[in-house]
């Protein structure tokens, strides 16, 4: 009989690969401890006692403390802390002395808080207390809803939900909105960018009605490691935070490896596919039964892999035994992979970020990331994936040709060292809070001189006057009142500033029409247009028909051997410079623009070998944008003699390089951030690049990039500096070939914008 | 009944006069709404507006209303029953500001139809902006009591849940609401009409049952809008048609009250498909007694439909194994019997007459004229059963 390898020996055998350019050991952490609170309801010790929790860690006692004191906490939670006692203990212990008590807790996803309930109840039998715990959301059935409004002590849902179901019926929860005690906000990292700026409006109408009703609820965050948890909680919920940051968790040993691929076109430094590294690393590990997760940044990644994975190993396991987690799957299909990985007859999934959070799936011991994951404060939360229960675990991150991801491998310190990334929102993002303005004008009726939350009275009428003229809300005896039969949240999405989503219909079976996703529109126009293949859980569907009107495409399952890549084309139009400053030789502007996109060609790319073996137009009407963006803007004479092609590529080096790290730089995805050079700028018939937000009305990425343009600026030249190639690569200036010297240029370029090269 | 009450109630003749309570300070100008009957009344200080119109009754339709009455205080419990005074009948409806049931939407216009000595009455309250929203709704608690009764159609899933989240709103100003009964005949027009109408809309109802189709009304669904221009501009014709099309809703619901009791309780003649409508209903609220003689009357007027099996099973229920059997045996003669009446007439033959051979044979006819699965299924079963106790004859 052949004897699996254990994880160690499997550590050993890759700590010798050539291609392993760092190994980082993180030494195991021993617990800090301290005794249970003496003020500790009885119950509740006796229940941790029982579950055997003797003591507390550190944060756990201090977020106790401090919540006790009324202050709104956030804890900072690392993964496998053991965050819920920071919010369960103080939230219990209230309820145990006061039964009429109740608290909301607010989780990202659906599938969060069923675990959340699992746990809570749990506890609670152990308490032998009588409090009542519920999930609230769309699965909640109706029956079951009214109790849950009546009694439930404990109300688990999530911002949607509370978004158009709970605030827009609040007649409804009377008994919860006066006696709010606790708003719990878990994952608290994960409200930035559109979502976030959703979400604190959602809670600026919260307060309010609490402040209806008579409540004022104290707040308790927990968020994974990031810059400012303390600053993104007061942002999302208008409060000063107390901070708690001494993590008193212990931790296993784990070993954070670094794999570059292998460079197989020296000229051009083009390095091996990271995707076929990963199969083949993710591969070694399952065949010894070893539980691995896989990480890849997008979700057509997700799906190349998994099929890799299932193909290859298909002969030992069903193909239950490795599975996709994303996304744009149904919240059932979701649920059912979380349950099986937890049985353990999942021992693979391929994920995107969505499993970033921290939905239980028990015990992973290898991590497998396809590519920086974007911001070291993600790559952490997918690092906590593997070894959450104290054991040794390993994390290998594989290096695409990015110039991000170069950056970081040959900048290692920049990961174990520099703070990790801030998060940002808006709340006061027009769109977004304009809209809020609606849902919460719908709720509750506004009277002139009161403030929408910690939105001044003065700003509040000047929107409420715009809506009175828009025709939804209509001023009586000084009061603005809801004169409209829309139901405003319906047509508002927290996740997308988009608002309109497409939904995905297979019709593989004939009669049998199937939704199996949805997609905002902006991601449709690249990967839901006509002939587009679509991957749904590693199945193959063909877009046969997109319905734009109708925001609806049509998909049949496949088999190809190809998978399609879009291109889009942007124009931007700049409506007002709001700030201006001199960078060396360089402006630098922020302001509005218009950025009109308009997807128009797709390419058929071949699975194996990545060659193009077809491409096809895209007919689909241009989408406009009014958002904010930064402009940098560079006079003639720096390009001497140069002629306008010569400067067009001179600006999309640059370019390539700035999106990259201003993305790394606000926290943001890739795609929450684009840039676009124009040679003559139709504002300044000047050379320009424009970084802007890619949601309406922006989220606050330019704002900030304006701020801090000359950190960007220098770290962009120092990193295309540092590049090892000779004359620009696709990691670094984003070409290959070009007889001019590309790379130097774009040195040159940033330099005389600010940006000074440093080692 | 509160004297005060009653009184109040015996005034209103026709168009009320403005009620002479004492008038606050600085007497708001005319409402222009007056020309169309409505009248301000004072609860408190701020008044609202109020149109009371009586309409004379046929000396017909009051006998029907009160034989209906009469006649369910005999009558077992059902939905549809009511054993009080007549007068208690509320019926009831309101035109809101939109169909979302959430906090945004208001109700601008509540009202009843009540049959008093006087003939129809119907009360309309109407809310001239949403500032006005305490005495509007409160007006209309005034003369509530909770023994009447409300009468609605689809009140309990929207209107009345609508009334429950606007008085939250003013909980500190109003009384409490009264737990009145309630019966909505939605759900009784959908029992009846459901398959041979279009959709149970109230104006298709009125044209299609009633027979009494509206002439120049205002569709309900413009009722939001139209609220929402006179929010706007303050102009009040456009107004009148959806005062009227809520007059002409409340009046019909009186109507279709009378008209499905008759039917519930075979005052009216009865088609077949009433019958049926009228014995299932029965049997759901309880009163197989009931359902077994609809049952019998649809079956008799259409005996070649599945109401013969409807009746032998409700004998069956009620002990009656004989006349069950009685009535399905005639079909084992039948050129294309149905599967069902024959799988249900094997089990009668084969439990209550221990006549294995006819069983099998019913079966055999069954399993003939291609059942669908799920009785192909339970045939099959028995067959297979039945071939055991008569040792292996055949099929």
């Amino acid at each position: 009989m052949i004897r699996r390898k254990t994880l160690n020996e499997c550590i050993q055998e890759l700590k010798q690969d050539e291609n392993i350019v760092n190994w980082h050991e993180i030494p195991p952490v021993p617990a800090a401890a301290v005794p249970l609170p003496d003020d500790l309801h009885q119950g509740l010790a006796a229940a941790l006692r029982k579950k055997g929790i003797p003591e507390l860690y550190t944060h756990q006692l201090s977020t106790f403390e401090a919540v006790r004191r009324g202050e709104d906490v956030t804890a900072v939670t690392p993964t496998a802390s053991g965050k819920t006692l920071c919010y369960n203990l103080p939230v219990l212990q209230e309820i145990a002395e006061d039964p009429s008590a109740r608290a909301l807790y607010l989780f990202p996803t659906k599938a969060l808080s069923q675990d959340q309930l699992s746990e809570l109840t749990d506890m609670i039998d152990h308490m032998e207390l009588n409090v009542k715990s519920f999930t609230y959301d769309g699965d909640t059935p109706s029956n079951v809803r009214q109790l849950v409004r009546k009694a439930g002590n404990i109300v688990i849902t999530n911002p949607d939900m509370l978004h158009s179901a709970i605030l827009p019926h609040h007649t409804k929860w009377i008994s919860l909105f006066e006696n709010l005690k606790y708003i719990v906000i878990d994952e608290l990292h994960t409200y930035r960018g559109v979502f976030g700026s959703h979400v604190g409006n959602v809670i600026r109408r919260l307060k309010r009605l609490c402040a209806y009703y008579g409540s004022s609820p104290t707040f308790i965050c927990t968020s994974a490691t990031i810059a400012n948890p303390q600053e993104l909680a007061a942002m999302l919920t208008g409060r000063q935070m107390t901070l708690i940051d001494n993590n008193g968790a212990p931790r296993g040993r784990r070993h954070l490896a670094f794999y570059n691929p292998p460079v197989v076109h020296k000229e051009l430094n083009i390095r091996r596919s990271p995707v076929k590294v990963v199969n083949e690393l993710a591969a070694s590990f399952l065949e010894e039964k070893i539980q691995t997760i896989v990480f890849a940044r997008s979700r057509v990644r997700v799906e190349i892999i998994l099929s890799h994975l299932q193909e290859l190993i298909k002969d030992e396991y069903t193909k239950r035994s490795i599975r996709g987690y994303r996304g744009g799957y149904l919240p059932k299909q979701r649920r059912d992979i979380e349950q099986s990985l937890r049985s353990g007859e999942t021992i693979g999934v391929v994920s995107t970020n969505a499993l970033e959070l921290g939905v239980d799936i028990g015990q992973l011991q290898v991590c497998v990331m396809t590519g920086y994951p974007g911001s070291i404060a993600s790559s952490w939360q997918q690092a906590g994936r593997a070894g959450r229960r104290q054991e040794e675990s390993l994390v290998v991150m594989v290096a695409g040709s990015s110039p991000l991801d170069q950056y970081v491998f040959s900048h290692p310190e920049y990961f174990f060292e520099a703070p990790p990334e801030s998060a940002r929102l808006n709340k006061d993002n027009l769109i977004i809070l304009a809209d809020h303005l609606k849902c919460a004008a719908y709720e509750l009726p506004f009277s002139r001189g009161s403030g929408f939350d910690d939105l001044p009275a003065e700003d509040t009428e000047e929107l409420l006057e715009y809506l009175v003229e828009s025709r939804v809300i209509h001023e009586r005896s000084s009061t603005w009142y809801w004169m409209n039969d829309a139901f405003p949240a319906h047509n508002i999405s927290l996740r997308s500033a988009a608002q309109e989503n497409v939904v995905i219909i297979d019709q593989s079976v004939p009669g049998e029409s199937r939704v199996i996703g949805e997609m905002d529109t902006f991601s449709a126009m690249t990967l839901l247009h006509e002939e587009a293949i679509y991957l749904h859980e590693g199945v193959q569907h063909q877009v046969e028909e997109l319905d734009w009107e109708e925001k609806k495409a049509y998909v049949r399952e496949v088999e190809v051997d190809y998978y399609t890549d879009a291109n889009l084309a942007v124009r931007l139009s700049v409506l007002e410079v709001d700030r201006e400053k001199q960078m060396a030789e360089a402006s630098v502007q922020y302001g509005d623009v218009m950025v009109s996109a308009m997807a128009t060609i797709f390419k058929k790319i071949k699975l194996e070998s990545f060659e193009n073996v077809g491409s096809g137009p895209i007919h689909l009407p241009e989408q406009e944008l009014h958002t904010n963006a930064l402009m940098l803007e560079f006079t003639e004479e720096l390009f001497g003699s140069l002629g306008e092609d010569d400067i067009e590529q001179v600006l999309l080096g640059a370019s390539h390089v700035l999106q990259y790290i201003a993305s790394v730089h606000v926290m943001c995805d890739r795609s929450d951030l684009h840039s676009v050079p124009e040679v003559k700028a139709p504002h300044n018939q000047l050379p320009t690049i424009f970084l802007y937000d890619r949601y309406p009305g922006g989220i606050g990425l330019a704002d900030r990039l304006y701020h801090d343009a000359d950190t960007v600026l220098q770290k962009a030249a120092s990193y295309i500096a540092g590049c090892p190639c000779s004359h620009g690569c696709p990691s670094c200036t984003g070409m290959a070939e070009a007889e001019l010297a590309v790379k130097d240029w774009t040195i040159y370029l940033l330099e005389a914008a600010g940006g000074k090269v440093t080692k | 009944m509160s004297l005060k009450k009653k009184l109040a109630r015996m005034k209103t003749h026709l168009q009320e006069e403005p009620a002479p309570a004492p008038a606050p300070e600085n007497l708001p100008d005319v409402s222009p709404l007056e020309k169309y009957g409505f009248v301000p009344f004072y609860l408190d200080e701020t008044p609202s507006l109020r149109r009371r119109t009586v309409y004379e009754v046929s000396r017909a339709f009051r006998e029907r209303m009160e034989r209906v009455v009469e006649n369910w205080k005999e009558a077992p419990d059902h939905p549809l029953k009511h054993e009080q005074a007549v007068e208690q009948l509320m019926f009831f409806d309101t035109e809101t500001t939109g169909l979302s049931t959430g906090a945004g939407t208001f109700i601008f216009l509540i009202g009843y139809a009540r049959l008093t000595g006087d003939g129809l009455e119907v009360t309309q309250h109407f809310l001239e902006g949403p500032e006005k929203e305490a005495p509007f709704l409160g007006g209309f608690l005034d003369d509530f009591q909770a023994s009447d009764v409300i009468v609605s159609y689809n009140g309990k899933s929207f209107d009345w849940p609508q009334v429950k989240s606007r008085h939250q709103f003013l909980r500190r100003e109003l009384p409490r609401l009264p737990e009145s009964g309630h019966i909505d005949l939605l759900h009784a027009a959908r029992r009846f009409w459901k398959h041979e109408l279009p959709s149970c809309r109230l104006a298709v109802i009125e044209e299609h049952v009633l027979r009494k189709p509206r002439t120049n009304d205002t569709p309900g669904a413009l009722a939001p809008l139209l609220y929402f221009d006179y929010m706007e501009t303050g102009k009040t014709e456009e107004l009148t048609g959806i005062f009227d099309h809520h007059d002409q809703d409340v009046r019909t619901l009186m109507e279709l009250y009378v008209l499905l009791s008759e039917k519930v309780l075979q005052l009216d003649t009865l088609r077949s498909a009433d019958h049926a409508a009228a014995a299932h209903w029965w049997e759901k609220a309880g009163s197989p007694a009931h359902a077994e003689d609809h049952w019998r009357q649809a079956f008799e007027a259409d005996p070649r439909s599945s109401y013969r099996l409807r009746y032998a099973m409700m004998l069956q229920k009620r002990k009656k194994k004989q006349e069950a059997l009685a009535l399905l045996l005639p079909c084992l003669q039948d050129r294309s019997p149905s599967p069902e009446v024959m799988d249900e007439l094997a089990k009668l033959l084969e439990h209550e007459e221990k006549d294995s051979e006819r069983a099998l044979r019913a079966v055999q006819r069954g399993l003939d004229a291609a059942p669908d699965s799920r009785t192909m299924a339970k045939l099959r079963k028995r067959a297979d059963r039945l071939q055991k106790k008569t040792g292996g004859l055949g099929l």
